[in-house]
């Protein structure tokens, strides 16, 4: 029964649509507890990967070919991202070792569900449009619980960058590299 | 040429977007409520002025219950053990928090948080942790400091192990004013300084290099590849 709903399209992106939001509305919640932050980053990182069960990798944008260029584009992306902070006044702290290793976790969970399965699924449903407005509009509401509203203007923006990158260079490694920067980052 | 124009034109959305809010894309950890300063820097923006709280700490069976008290922005955190406070004849125990609206500088310190004054009407048996936010528009500060007179001499509590970003904590057997910062003297800790800068534009710097030295082989290699598969298909044409 399950495996007949999820080989229709529809039905196989609102499921993972689901899904996906649902791990992130939890590990927003949990991170509130105290102590809870490492740990729930950690999971939900890894729960995000489980997203990509069962798509090939090329389906994701992930490959070998164009390997640094994929890289050299994440770079460029990380900067984009970092942009605006980077001209700031001010400072942000280094990350202690176990929250960076936490910051890479999630940035490679988010990447790979919503840039990777999930806009394959929406790819799927509606072509690239739906992918690229479907993964940044639930990648913002993902956000909705972890970030004031104010925030998710940017969340949105940031979304769309890294959509339309998947889109136009076919490639999930660079939004992976990039995230990961802007997280560490910041 | 469809493709990257899109591609520029969003990330200039980003860009401005992320530009309205401070300090523009967070993630993972979710950004920093915006700090609620007593005297603003003047990249903080519309400001709104910190508050005060109170705590009531229940006494049961002669002892102190565990408690917190906290200002109503959750920028300062007391942590109270049971048993705390020396309670002899006392029914409860009253501990107020509350935002100096001064902005004390002494010598060789410097201030990134809030003064906050916290009071019990008990004496302290104890020690007590305390937690200060601060802003990420300030400085990572190295150590809580505490006074018995703000415009008195203010002496170092050090810090702990950071839990959560934007937190210091520390600990104390006495209550006081309490604010965060750094020595002065020293660049501010826990950031790289060059030429007077901080990290994240050296990160930045240094990717924007990265790209371009090593996009700019690139660049001619594929140009180089794709003139010769165009001679290669009209040599056999």
């Amino acid at each position: 029964m399950i495996s007949v709903v999820l080989q229709r399209p529809l039905a196989r992106a609102l499921v993972m649509s689901a899904y996906v939001l649902g791990v992130e509305w939890a590990r927003a919640l949990v991170m509130r507890a105290p102590g809870a932050m490492f740990p729930a980053l950690i999971l939900g990182g890894a729960a995000l990967v489980l997203a990509a069960a069962g798509w090939q990798p090329k389906r994701l944008g992930i490959g070998r070919d164009r390997l640094l260029l994929r890289i050299l584009g994440g770079l460029a992306l990380g900067v984009v991202l970092l942009l605006p902070a980077a001209v700031r006044p001010g400072s942000a702290p280094l990350l202690p070792f176990g929250l960076a290793v936490a910051a890479i976790a999630i940035s490679i969970g988010e990447e790979i569900a919503f840039r990777g399965a999930l806009y394959a699924a929406l790819e799927d449903v509606g072509g690239a449009p739906v992918a690229i407005l479907g993964s940044t509009v639930l990648w913002t509401a993902a956000h909705a619980l972890s970030h004031p509203p104010a925030f998710l203007g940017a969340v949105f923006a940031a979304g769309l960058v890294l959509a339309l990158w998947r889109w136009a260079c076919r490639d999930l490694v660079g939004p992976v590299v990039g995230h990961v920067l802007a997280d560490l980052a910041l | 040429m469809r493709r990257p124009a899109l591609l520029a034109a969003a990330a200039v959305a980003y860009v401005l977007a992320a530009w309205a809010v401070a300090p523009g894309f967070y993630d993972g950890f979710g950004p920093p409520a915006p700090y609620n300063f007593t005297c603003p820097p003047p990249q903080a923006g519309a400001n709104t002025k910190p508050t005060s709280g109170h705590a009531t700490i229940k006494v049961i069976n002669g002892i102190s219950d565990a408690a917190s008290a906290y200002d109503d922005d959750g920028q300062i955190v007391i942590g109270f053990l049971p048993g705390a406070f020396d309670v002899t004849g006392k029914t409860s125990v009253s501990v107020d928090v509350v935002p100096l609206d001064t902005c004390p500088k002494p010598p060789a310190i410097a201030f990134v948080t809030n003064v906050y004054h916290v009071t019990a009407d008990a004496p302290l048996l104890k020690s007590v942790t305390v937690t200060m936010r601060y802003s990420n528009l300030e400085p990572d500060p190295s150590d809580v400091y505490l006074a018995s007179d703000p415009n008195g001499t203010w002496k170092s509590l050090g810090r702990s192990s950071q839990a959560q970003p934007f937190t210091v904590n520390t600990s104390t057997t006495s209550l006081g004013y309490f604010a965060a910062g750094y020595p002065s003297a020293s660049p501010p800790p826990n950031t790289v300084t060059v030429g007077g800068g901080q990290t994240l534009p050296i990160v930045v710097a240094v990717l924007i290099v990265a790209v371009v030295l090593a996009g700019l082989p690139l660049a001619v290699v594929r140009r180089r590849r794709s003139a010769s598969s165009e001679a290669d298909a009209d040599d056999e044409a």
